[in-house]
């Protein structure tokens, strides 16, 4: 198996189109980064160093609207932002701090779509391709089945997927401490769930954060990969996965205000970090619920593509 | 001679469309079985077949005696192969080729692929890119990728497709060399008829999905009778006389006098006879047929008893 990935791994990175697609991501993070920086001096920041008055002012205003509130969805976030100031104001954590490189990788969190494009695009082909370079004959008259090829080829997907997410993460992580200093004092991040207040290491958060917000890209790139599994058709494949990524929740969005089957869209319950931060899309969603149907979603996508890749008749 | 390759009564139907029906035949290990056949008749789907490209409908085709429906894996084990053209990845060069394939199969070491490269010929290039490859060279990176593992059996379908007659002859004698050194059973197919003629021991003529006969390559094209053209003067003469004394010997018209089909044996008797008659007899030649008559013979034969 190892070794089919490297045979893979060695099909992707012999080819210059990968490298362009670094040096895109690259390009990209830099470009972000001194935008950043020079938008940042104009509206350098107002960390005062009397923060805590500012907090209960906020908490007061935010207790009125609480009252007033009628849906729970709003009640439980004001609830939450009451908790995480008046933790703040308990353990001396300030709420704002000035723009370092923690903040600009989570910033750079935006640019997974961009990764995830990228992964597609290599998901898309790493099947229809070998169809149309015709070398699928030779390859799958090897001693190695072809639910191995296939998983292998499936694995060096997600190993794609990571080194670039992974990219992103790093070179965020470098750019900002160049751009933007590191931060004064190790501030943790304040983790709010199921009622509770606990204290993340940044890092830690992040790195979290990257993998909640990787989600939708993996559902769709194995999307990507089932398509070009089933129809042989790299383009196809493409297409329609990028569609679905920039229009999918948007439209998921419009349906859920209508109708209530929404949430068993795939695109309602790829962002788990609804769940976390913020309110779920529709009431009555909740973490596990998506994780299921998630799951869901996965084995039907890989079911087609096994299923196909294994029964097809390669003809010319 | 034992047999390697055992393909027993072999269906394809596809969409209804019955492509291959109820093919027979094994290949001995040794021997280069030619796969003869006009095209669409069926020679690449068999092929596609034997190494578990496309799936059996009804029968079974083993390979060193595992399946390649339930031992997939053992039987192509013994197997390589060039299906049609050989596409590599033209973006790898032509020993990255080599070593994507090795890693594939246990037990191939970087000496085998380099001895492999020398063997067809292609050390000076290997480590350019595939894309910059002539088609013959395409085609000898082609073998040297089913030679890696040293298969049994060898199944080249149409290899000399596209090659210069240097590159056809190269690819001939070193099919003839596998067969007789390495005790390899080699399946050729081809619808290039005189060179099927040089290439192989035992041929199998398909045609319309069906597999019409097998034959050693010697028999198939003498037969049982031979040709001979007498150079005879008067040639109308000894028409008649043939069709008068002789009638059931095949006799036709040819530039310098008349061919007659009959065993080696009757000619001094006919040579009499045509002296006897008083027609000069200048000279007899033995006309060998070639393969390409006898196929058309064999399938034209096959039509007409179809449409009956």
């Amino acid at each position: 198996m190892i070794n089919l990935i490297r045979n893979e791994l060695m099909k992707i990175f012999r080819r210059p189109g990968t490298y362009v697609m670094i040096a895109i991501l690259l390009v990209i993070v830099s470009v972000t980064g001194v935008f950043m920086k020079y938008n940042l001096v104009e509206e350098e920041p107002n960390v005062t160093e009397d923060w805590k008055p500012v907090l209960q002012q906020e908490n007061e205003a935010l207790k009125k609207q609480l009252e007033s509130s009628q849906f729970k969805t709003e009640q439980d976030y004001y609830k939450k932002q009451i908790e995480i100031n008046e933790y703040r104001i308990e353990h001396d954590i300030p709420f704002r701090e000035k723009y370092h490189l923690w903040s600009f990788v989570k910033d750079n969190s935006e640019l997974i779509l961009l990764a995830g494009l990228f992964t597609i695009v290599i998901s898309a082909g790493i099947v229809a391709s070998e169809f149309s370079w015709g070398t699928i004959k030779l390859l799958l008259i090897r001693p190695i089945n072809r639910s191995k090829i296939l998983l292998s080829k499936y694995l060096t997907v997600l190993l794609f997927a990571l080194f670039m997410v992974g990219i992103l993460f790093v070179f965020s992580a470098l750019l900002g401490a160049i751009l933007f200093g590191m931060p004064e004092q190790a501030v943790p991040y304040l983790n709010y769930f199921n009622g509770k207040i606990t204290e993340q290491h940044i890092i830690v958060h992040l790195i979290i954060y990257y993998g909640l917000g990787s989600i939708e890209m993996m559902m769709l790139t194995t999307m990507a990969f089932m398509i070009s599994s089933v129809f042989r058709n790299s383009s196809l494949a493409i297409g329609l996965s990028l569609f679905l990524m920039f229009t999918g929740s948007q439209f998921t969005a419009l349906i859920s205000m209508k109708f209530d089957w929404a949430k068993y869209i795939l695109f309602a319950n790829t962002n788990l970090m609804q769940y976390l931060e913020g309110t779920p899309l529709l009431e009555g969603m909740t973490m596990s619920f998506s994780i299921i149907m998630l799951l869901i979603y996965f084995v039907i996508f890989q079911l087609l593509a096994f299923y196909v890749f294994n029964k097809r008749d390669i003809a010319a | 001679m034992e047999s390697i390759v055992v393909i027993k009564d072999v269906t394809k139907v596809i969409k209804g469309r019955t492509i291959i029906d109820n093919i027979s035949f094994d290949v001995n290990k040794g021997e280069v079985f030619g796969f003869l056949g006009p095209n669409g008749a069926g020679k690449t789907t068999t092929i596609r077949m034997i190494v578990g490209l496309i799936d059996i409908t009804s029968g079974d085709i083993t390979i060193g005696g595992s399946s390649i429906k339930t031992k997939f894996e053992d039987a192509v084990r013994h197997v390589g192969a060039i299906v049609e053209n050989p596409e590599m990845y033209k973006f790898l060069s032509g020993y990255q080729n080599l070593i994507h394939y090795a890693r594939m199969v246990k037990g191939i070491t970087k000496d085998k692929i380099d001895e492999t490269v020398k063997l067809v010929g292609l050390s000076d290039r290997i480590h350019d890119k595939v894309k910059t490859y002539s088609l013959g060279m395409r085609q000898r990176l082609g073998l040297a990728q089913c030679l890696l593992h040293d298969p049994k059996v060898l199944i080249l379908d149409e290899p000399t497709n596209g090659l210069d007659p240097a590159g056809i002859r190269e690819i001939r004698d070193y099919i003839r060399l596998l067969a007789r050194e390495k005790g390899m059973a080699v399946i050729v197919s081809s619808h290039i008829l005189s060179e099927m003629e040089m290439m192989c021991d035992r041929i199998g003529i398909i045609q319309n999905g069906r597999l019409i006969d097998v034959q050693m390559v010697q028999e198939f094209v003498h037969g049982n009778t031979a040709s001979f053209e007498f150079e005879i003067i008067p040639s109308e003469k000894a028409m008649t006389l043939l069709k008068t004394q002789f009638s059931t010997i095949p006799a036709t018209n040819s530039r310098n006098g008349i061919t007659l089909e009959l065993p080696k044996e009757d000619v001094p008797a006919m040579v009499k006879k045509f002296v006897e008659e008083d027609i000069q007899v200048y000279g007899i030649k033995e006309v060998s047929k070639t393969l390409e008559d006898r196929f058309l013979e064999v399938t034209s034969d096959k039509e007409t008893v179809d449409h009956d």
